[in-house]
């Protein structure tokens, strides 16, 4: 799914590099407010969902490898947050639902989570 | 100057009133003479006393001022309870050294009592007291410095590589980064630096990845638990990386146990930053082909990873 389209469903608003909101595609979504778990489940090319909105939430994707991040039940984020996800070329986006619908809306619109059991 | 305030206030500022203040007060009650006051000032060689009731409640305080203008009023015989300074400024035996400073800063005068809960006299505090204060502390960061300086010379456990057992010579690194920072926000920055040197050095996605995932972890656990400075190592070869992340400071006390998937002692503001679910060391094994860690209370904590490059298959 793309990006954009993904973006809209959550009714989210770019903070960072939305110039990539187009090319972006994604199938698989990671949602976890753990950073350690992030580390160790995720995967480059997954879409992360996330509740913490700290620059570590850039620095642990950006570490990962993944591309885009959006920070659930929040309009606005720390401009230290938002300038380290434009550097590191990760698209940042806001939306003010919670985790649980972000996710629901997701998956009913297909895309999966990163392993299924 | 502010920046050096913010750098030693977790040091300092937090420090207790009950630490920095005179428990041993010299008190008057109301009903004795401003010259024996004077008397007690000049025997005890201090510059002024609270005046407390007979169960040590705070009513007033006198200092040398108030002698001075006695003398000078002619009114030297004349009770204290008629002449103290009845608004006291106090300080609370919840107040911390940052309080302390603020209220010298605020108001002129030489010294606060402290007080408790039910306004009784618990100790007094002056300038001095807290350069005192401030001196002890010192002491101890500066101990803490020497141990630090004890275990860098100290040549086996610092010199040698955990893995290997041969001498390590850190200053041909390929890759080095400082962890001198004590803000969490900042953990990471080294791990991200490595990844992206790992990458202009030709290492593949994948390998640089693996490392960078571990090297975080490991610099994480650095800057929330070790109370001290670290650094990174990366060695890059032919067909494996090598890092090791060190730290000069309170070590570890049980390894196996903080090995153990789940175990953390994280502080909470830790855990809101989304660290500290006890996953770092399962993570940093996972992602490394040979792993080794090795501390010692007070005496920090080396990690040693080795990624083999071009692991095939491997998850």
């Amino acid at each position: 799914m793309k990006l954009s389209e993904i973006l809209k469903e959550l009714k989210a608003k770019v903070l960072a590099n939305v110039q990539k909101v187009e090319e972006l595609q994604f199938e698989l979504v990671a949602a976890s407010d753990l950073m350690s778990e992030v580390l160790a489940i995720a995967k480059p090319g997954v879409l992360l969902i996330t509740g913490l909105c700290t620059p570590q939430v850039v620095r642990t994707a950006d570490v990962v490898g993944i591309q885009a991040v959006v920070i659930v039940r929040r309009e606005t984020l720390p401009s230290e947050t938002i300038e380290m996800a434009q550097a590191s070329g990760i698209v940042l986006a806001a939306t003010k639902m919670s985790m649980f619908e972000a996710c629901g809306r997701l998956y009913v619109k297909g895309l999966k989570p990163i392993w299924e059991v | 100057m502010e920046k050096i305030l913010d750098r030693v206030q977790s040091f300092f500022l937090d420090m207790p009133v009950v630490e920095v203040m005179n428990p041993n007060v010299i008190s008057v009650r109301p009903d004795r003479t401003l010259r024996q006051v004077k008397e007690i000032l000049r025997i005890k060689r201090i510059s002024g006393v609270p005046v407390v009731d007979e169960d040590r409640k705070i009513l007033g305080i006198v200092s040398i001022e108030d002698i001075i203008k006695a003398l000078e009023g002619g009114y030297i015989d004349g009770k204290v309870q008629d002449h103290m300074t009845k608004k006291v400024v106090c300080l609370k035996t919840t107040d911390t050294l940052k309080e302390v400073i603020e209220t010298f800063e605020k108001y002129s005068y030489g010294r606060f009592p402290v007080v408790d809960e039910n306004e009784r006299v618990v100790g007094i505090i002056t300038k001095n007291d807290v350069m005192m204060a401030l001196l002890a502390k010192l002491g101890l960061v500066y101990l803490h410095d020497e141990r630090r300086r004890e275990v860098l010379e100290s040549p086996d456990y610092f010199d040698k590589s955990l893995i290997t057992g041969e001498r390590l010579d850190k200053s041909g690194a390929d890759f080095f980064f400082p962890i001198d920072y004590y803000d969490i926000n900042l953990a990471g920055i080294g791990a991200s630096k490595l990844r992206q040197f790992l990458l202009s050095k030709g290492v593949d996605p994948e390998t640089a990845r693996r490392v960078a995932i571990a090297t975080y972890e490991a610099e994480t656990n650095v800057v929330i638990h070790s109370g001290s400075t670290g650094a990174i190592y990366c060695f890059v070869k032919p067909d494996s990386i090598f890092v090791r992340v060190e730290d000069t400071g309170k070590g570890i006390d049980n390894v196996e146990l903080a090995m153990k998937e789940g175990y953390s002692t994280a502080p909470d503001y830790v855990r809101e930053l989304g660290f500290g679910a006890g996953m770092g060391f399962t993570n940093m094994k996972r992602c490394s082909d040979n792993m080794m860690v090795v501390s010692k209370v007070g005496a920090g904590v080396v990690v040693e990873m080795e990624f083999r490059r071009y692991r095939e298959g491997k998850k």
